[in-house]
């Protein structure tokens, strides 16, 4: 399966989510592999803590591959590169994880008929190897991103079940602006129909990500005086309203991310370790982060109403 | 919910009444109190949604429901297309010995016709609602199909709700006429005289009658000016009973009911006809042409025999008949119960007329003697009578049902709690007065913590009701109460509902308050204006702070003083205080004191 996450506006903590679904995907068993297509800021081997790749890769990555200038993208198996020592190692268990970086200084560029199909012959490949394959867009309105759009409506892909997670952050400005993306003018549903996509097929694939949620019931609160928890509790209506109107009601949610600590100091995975040994995570997080993982290739959770 | 299968049956086996109860422990507040939203999976309330976490999450709990009220609609409807409103398990049987025949469990009973009307309005909403909502064509279609089915039974039960109707004509001399006579006659005054004033009290009511035109119930007796009369709902459909031409329903079945009205069926079926003309079912449009029509009917009956009873409950120019307990039936029964039963009435009329709080009081005192009475705000000895109220409740004998052969049928009733509080509330809340309100509400606290005790202690059913034998001990301990009543359980929902909708209305506004509150406000706001006539422009900011946060305050109380006098009368309060320091402090500067 293909999983596309995307945002409209940056900061949302796409990428760090999306890595932390591609780690609990594979504590969960599956082989997963995470395709870094944030081609103007191919950060993503940071989350891992792989250094040597943490602003984008010298030998050859994702970039390079869709230009033709090799004929591999280069892949690194996080179990065994990465620098945090509680990650390495793969648990009893666990599928393969591996990450496929872009080029460091890679740049975006536009989308040629060579690029187009480089790119569905990867998916095609990578697919028939991993039970998941991430992909992680970068935010906004991308080149990547109608790339990928015109890859999964070639025919090579048809049938393949593709996914599209777009995240935001739980405020106005976010949820307005997510509803934009998808469903406002040149948005994905807009230019996947340009490229061939089912209008409605490909409306049923996209749900919402809420990232950074402030809880108002939540135990960290505790500390807030009445009247703020009253005003939050009555923002946090409102924003569902808001979602609704724009249709990112509670339907179209996969998953609620809860603010936390580590992801808002450091962006990194959330081991095990980190909520229990060292408790410097929230359990609720990892909770949410499982979840989400799960959600992702549960039918059910899919459902159009 | 077990294993995720819905499981029907309480207390007493599944049968149309107790399923009904137990779908509207969900429906009726879904549909009456307006935060629910189950029918908008998007803006359903998150508190709700945890409460039913059990059944599913916001998507899942209004498709489990569309699954389980058309299997409620399907079970209860036979080969012919006809609907069933049997009474089922809830049928006792009045003679010892003999078990009720399988004819006599499938008799239709008024408690299934007046659920039927309430749920089936709370369905066809919750379809037109949640329809709008839903894009999938098997989901409409699903939808769809419980909406028709739901309007169908809907029909049924309003058929059926007319051809129950009754109204007993008696001569004066009669044992029932005497009985009535005794009971309206609180006075001294000769029977000849109270039939007359009698008679013209109902003047009305007997005009109405006459004009029947559908349904059971009509009568030529009532020509006779010199009979007395009482009108209601039997306990089912009435023998005899004309069928009704409307839309295809099936077969009307053949009624076995004796005509006689029953307080018990006559209140029950009164709340559900109320749920036809309420401001949700007409600004829906719930209802189809042909069920205006019934409900047209409905209305008449339901206006005339409340309009009966309240004349006859507050009769006269002393001590009404209401007033003096327990009420007395024409079959020359008598219960604290059926005062009860008589008090809803009177209630339900006053709302109606929009009364006074004298009135209001009057009625409120007898909810009140009949709390203590039964043992609600009063300890029970340990052979009290009024125990039986409770448990195992007032046993009604159906007369009439022994003609399809076995014995003669029982209806046991227990809410009588539930009918307390649920009066209690109604009253609570047309109070006008804030000593009345005040009252009433303390009265509702007190039976409300009773009916909290009451709830089952462990297993499945926990916190669901009705375990009586908490609060009663000399009830016998090898009664079953692991098993949640429905009946109860329904019943003190509709109460729940009934005080949401009392406290999200607005609080009582006392125009003595509101009057002091304009007056404190007035001295605040002109020495405000002293304050800020004989301080200089540069003050510091501590001065302008305090000055700032003044002027907020006085605005605010400007704001909510015609709303919530109260707040307005503390918000001037702390102004005048704030304001006096200042004041006393200058005093201090100048050596004046």
């Amino acid at each position: 399966m293909l999983v596309i996450a995307t945002s409209d506006k940056g900061g949302t903590g796409r990428s760090v989510t999306s890595c932390n679904v591609a780690y609990r995907r594979a504590l969960q068993g599956s082989d997963v592999c995470y395709l870094d297509f944030d081609f103007g800021s191919p950060t993503s081997g940071a989350i891992f803590s792989i250094d040597p790749v943490s602003r984008g890769t010298e030998g050859g990555g994702l970039h390079s591959y869709l230009q033709g200038k090799i004929a591999e993208p280069q892949r690194i198996d996080v179990w065994r590169q990465t620098d945090r020592e509680t990650l390495r190692s793969r648990p009893p268990g666990a599928g393969r994880l591996v990450l496929l970086p872009g080029d460091q200084g890679g740049g975006e560029f536009s989308m040629t008929k060579d690029i187009l199909q480089r790119c569905t012959k990867l998916f095609v490949r990578l697919l028939e190897e991993f039970d998941l394959c991430v992909v992680d867009l970068s935010a906004g309105r991308s080149y990547a991103a109608e790339l990928v759009l015109a890859a999964t409506a070639q025919q090579e892909l048809r049938g393949v079940p593709h996914r599209w997670l777009v995240f935001h952050r739980w405020t106005r400005q976010h949820v307005i602006a997510a509803s934009g993306l998808v469903y406002g003018r040149r948005g994905l549903i807009e230019a996947g129909a340009e490229r061939g996509h089912d209008s409605q097929v490909l409306a049923d694939s996209i749900r919402f990500v809420r990232t950074a949620v402030v809880n108002p019931d939540s135990e960290e609160l505790a500390g807030l005086r009445p009247t703020q928890v009253v005003w939050l509790l009555d923002c946090n209506k409102d924003l569902q309203e808001l979602a609704r109107q724009h249709q990112l009601g509670r339907t179209m949610v996969l998953a609620t991310i809860p603010l936390d600590p580590v992801l808002q100091m450091r962006e990194q995975l959330i081991s095990d370790r980190d909520v229990w040994a060292s408790q410097i995570a929230n359990a609720a997080t990892v909770a949410a982060f499982d979840q989400l993982a799960r959600r992702i290739a549960d039918d059910a959770a899919w459902d159009e109403l | 919910m077990h294993d995720g299968k819905w499981h029907w049956g309480g207390r007493d086996p599944s049968n149309s009444v107790s399923d009904a109860e137990q779908l509207l422990c969900i429906m009726y507040p879904a549909s009456a109190v307006a935060s629910f939203k189950l029918d908008i999976p998007d803006a359903t309330a998150d508190d709700v949604l945890d409460a039913l976490s059990n059944l599913g999450d916001a998507v899942e709990v209004p498709r489990l429901l569309v699954r389980v009220i058309t299997s409620y609609l399907r079970t209860y409807t036979d080969e012919n297309g006809a609907s069933l409103f049997s009474g089922g398990s809830y049928f006792h049987s009045d003679e010892p010995g003999r078990e009720p025949t399988a004819d006599q469990a499938n008799l239709d009973v008024v408690d299934s016709f007046s659920m039927s009307v309430s749920l089936m309005l709370a369905t066809i909403g919750f379809a037109r609602v949640f329809r709008t909502t839903v894009r999938r064509e098997d989901l409409r279609a699903e939808i769809d199909e419980m909406e028709a089915l739901a309007s169908r039974r809907l029909t049924a039960a309003m058929v059926g709700l007319l051809r129950s109707f009754t109204v007993k004509v008696f001569p004066p001399d009669s044992p029932a006429g005497r009985t009535l006579i005794n009971t309206v006659n609180q006075g001294d005054a000769p029977p000849r005289i109270v039939v007359a004033d009698l008679q013209r009290a109902l003047r009305e009511v007997r005009a109405g009658i006459r004009d029947f035109t559908i349904g059971s119930g009509r009568t030529t007796e009532l020509d006779n000016p010199n009979r007395l009369f009482e009108c209601g709902w039997a306990w089912g459909v009435v023998k005899d009973a004309p069928e009704i031409a409307t839309d295809d329903i099936g077969p009307q079945p053949q009624g076995v009911a004796q005509p006689d009205p029953y307080l018990y069926f006559t209140v029950n079926a009164l709340d559900g006809i109320a749920d036809l003309f309420s401001e949700r079912t007409t600004v829906l449009g719930l209802l189809s042409e042909e069920q205006v029509r019934l409900a047209q009917a409905l209305r008449l009956r339901w206006e005339l025999t409340q309009s009966y009873w309240a004349t006859i409950g507050s009769f006269g120019q002393e001590r009404w008949p209401l007033e003096d307990l327990p009420w007395r039936t024409t079959d020359e029964k008598e219960s604290d119960y059926f005062s009860l039963l008589v008090t809803s009435m009177v209630v339900q009329d006053l709302h109606r007329r929009r009364a006074t709080d004298s009135d209001l009081r009057r009625v409120g005192e007898i909810l009140e003697e009949l709390a203590e009475r039964g043992r609600i705000t009063r300890r029970a000895t340990h052979e009290d009578q009024a125990i039986r109220l409770h448990e195992p409740g007032v046993g009604l004998s159906l007369d009439g049902s022994e003609e399809l052969g076995g014995p003669r049928l029982r209806w046991q009733v227990s809410d009588y709690a539930a009918v307390v509080l649920k009066r209690a509330l109604k009253v609570a809340g047309m109070a006008r007065s804030t000593e009345l309100r005040d009252t009433m509400t303390a009265l509702v606290d007190d039976v409300w913590a009773h009916v909290l005790r009451r709830r089952i202690p462990s297993g499945d059913a926990q916190n669901l009701w009705d375990s009586p034998r908490n609060v009663f001990t000399a009830i016998d301990a090898k009664d079953d109460h692991q098993a949640p009543s429905w009946y109860f359980t329904e019943r003190i929902v509709e109460c729940l509902v009934e005080a949401a909708n009392l406290i999200s209305g607005s609080p009582l506004r006392s125009s003595r308050l509101a009057a002091i509150a304009l007056d404190l406000l007035n001295e605040a706001e002109h020495l405000f204006d002293d304050e800020l006539l004989s301080s200089s422009s540069e003050v510091g900011p501590a001065m302008r702070d305090s000055l700032l946060h003044t002027q907020a305050s006085l605005v605010r109380a400007r704001e909510v003083l015609s709303t919530r006098p109260g707040t307005a009368f503390v918000l001037a309060g702390e102004v005048l205080r704030e304001l006096d320091r200042l004041t006393v402090a200058r005093r201090e500067a100048t050596g004046a004191t």
